[in-house]
């Protein structure tokens, strides 16, 4: 269960947040992306985090700009680079001192891409199963090829979560409901619109990111992110399978002496979600390490 | 409880191991002794009965132990976390690793051991009085094994480790932890030993520490206790 929401107005975007706990800030960006018709994530996939995390940290999970709560991008601009600009605005909107950012899958992405362009912002960098930001070959398409069931529906939405866990037991109905609420409000059907009907998505959102991938994986090799990483990654992932994993952590690695990689077994795309104790220990442990 | 038990082997590692290799840690260091595998195993058991059931932290050879006591007595052994075990980990068709040829004589005086230390390691800085006063007093008692009793005893050992992990799996939670430049064993080598534990085993993790070549908890001793702490938490 997440705590009590809050909002914050980030640079004219009224975004949602949830936070526990006091200390060393944490903060966790979820991954997938607004506009989406078959899921929708929001700040509680990180629910068997905050609470646990809460008891050690300032642990928060925040809605990215166009997901979960959080307006939609102004000006119609639903690029990854709108999002990653939010997220930091969300940091200093929150006057945080330098987080430990968590970042998984497209919010993997995010966190680098920040961490990369605001040094200031961040003190360390997690990434989870993240097929958006490590090179190679991403299989959800395959995976995830059209779904059986319509999409918006919970059937939908229980299909496609299923099929990114080890366990599909993992996909509870408190899961989907956080899902279908999501898909449900009228702001984020307008995402859906824009990015399908309306195109953004094929002529705006994917061909800049695929532009920025390029420079972000460019400038990791090039040893710019400057801060202690560590790569976690669910064993049995379909659709970021762990040789992407390996691929990254090795790209981190060549510049960061403070570089770990962990695999955890049994667990797709979600480990945290999948082995929600493990994952925590790990990050506990990791976030002590540099305080 | 925590109990550490060291690699190496007498008379062929040209750096003689002992419980002094694992610097200051939290636990039970056992010394291992016997000329076979199976010998080694019992020489663990026997340190660590009555004492619980016990997280066993094994280096190398010491992970290959680890294994065989959580196969053999599973009710003495609480998880494994087996670091930079060359020993456990798939042999292949591999060629010969030169790193530790030709150590210079004579043999496990204190500056061959240094050398070899060196050899094995990332870095040289963790390479202090300590360790090398350690491996000098454990190179003046250790027995020579005889090579043609041990190597079968090891295959055996390895054998039947992949065997169980195949078939009824280890029954305790398993961790690999490698050296990211171990120059004994690749990044691969490691990552095959975690897939078969993780055949069977559903508490099973596999973490690699940068900078780090066979000792990655002299290395790196920080994040090797994160890694092994945290394993404590998450699983219990």
């Amino acid at each position: 269960m997440l705590p009590e929401g809050c909002w914050i107005d980030v640079d004219g975007i009224r975004t949602r947040y949830f936070e526990a706990g006091t200390g060393e800030p944490v903060v966790f960006i979820y991954g997938g992306n607004f506009g989406t018709g078959d899921s929708a994530s929001s700040a509680y996939t990180w629910s068997e985090q905050l609470a646990p995390l809460g008891a050690y940290f300032r642990a928060i999970a925040f809605d990215k700009a166009g997901q979960g709560e959080t307006d939609n991008p102004r000006n119609d601009d639903y690029t990854m680079a709108a999002v990653v600009r939010h997220a930091a605005g969300f940091l200093r909107a929150m006057k945080l001192p330098p987080v430990h950012l968590v970042g998984h899958s497209r919010g993997g992405y995010a966190a680098a891409r920040l961490a990369l362009e605001y040094h200031d912002l961040v003190k360390s960098l997690t990434v989870v199963n993240s097929g958006t930001l490590s090179p190679g070959v991403g299989t959800n398409e395959v995976v995830l090829a059209k779904p059986p069931f319509a999409a918006g529906t919970r059937e939908c939405v229980r299909w496609v979560y299923e099929n990114y866990s080890f366990d599909p037991k993992v996909v509870t109905e408190e899961w989907i409901d956080a899902v279908m609420h999501t898909l449900s409000l009228p702001k984020y059907q307008e995402s859906v619109r824009k990015m399908g009907a309306g195109k953004l998505g094929a002529r705006l959102f994917l061909p800049e990111l695929a532009r920025e991938k390029r420079e972000t994986l460019q400038w990791i090799n090039e040893g710019r992110l400057q801060r202690p990483v560590q790569v976690v990654w669910g064993f049995d992932d379909r659709t970021a399978v762990i040789d992407r994993g390996i691929e990254l952590f090795n790209l981190f690695a060549r510049h960061e002496r403070r570089a770990l990689f962990h695999v955890i077994n049994q667990s797709g795309h979600f480990p945290f979600r999948e082995h929600p104790q493990r994952f925590n220990a790990l990050l506990r442990r990791w976030v002590e390490s540099l305080a | 409880m925590r109990v550490f038990i060291h690699g190496g082997i007498p008379g062929i590692t040209p750096y003689a191991s002992g419980s002094h290799i694992w610097g200051k840690q939290d636990g039970l260091m056992v010394e291992v002794s016997g000329q076979t595998v199976d010998a080694m195993t019992q020489s663990v058991r026997k340190a660590i009965e009555g004492k619980g059931k016990c997280h066993l932290v094994g280096h190398d050879l010491g992970g290959l132990l680890a294994f065989n006591l959580a196969i053999e007595a599973p009710q003495l052994v609480a998880a494994v976390t087996a670091v930079a075990s060359v020993a456990a980990a798939p042999t292949g068709d591999g060629v010969p690793d030169i790193t530790l040829a030709h150590p210079p004589k004579p043999l496990w005086s204190r500056e061959s051991q240094r050398w070899a230390l060196e050899r094995v390691s990332y870095s040289h800085h963790h390479i202090d009085d300590a360790v090398l006063d350690g491996c000098v007093k454990a190179a003046a008692r250790q027995a020579t094994l005889d090579p043609d009793e041990f190597v079968p005893s090891l295959m055996k050992a390895k054998s039947r480790l992949y065997e169980v992990c195949r078939t009824d799996g280890i029954k305790a939670p398993c961790q690999v932890i490698w050296g990211s430049h171990d120059p004994l064993g690749t990044f691969d080598h490691g990552l095959w030993l975690f897939r078969g534990l993780a055949q069977k085993q559903r508490v099973s993790q596999f973490h690699v520490i940068n900078r780090a070549g066979a000792l990655p908890f002299r290395e790196e001793p920080e994040a090797f206790h994160h890694l092994v702490t945290a394993f404590s938490e998450g699983s219990s």
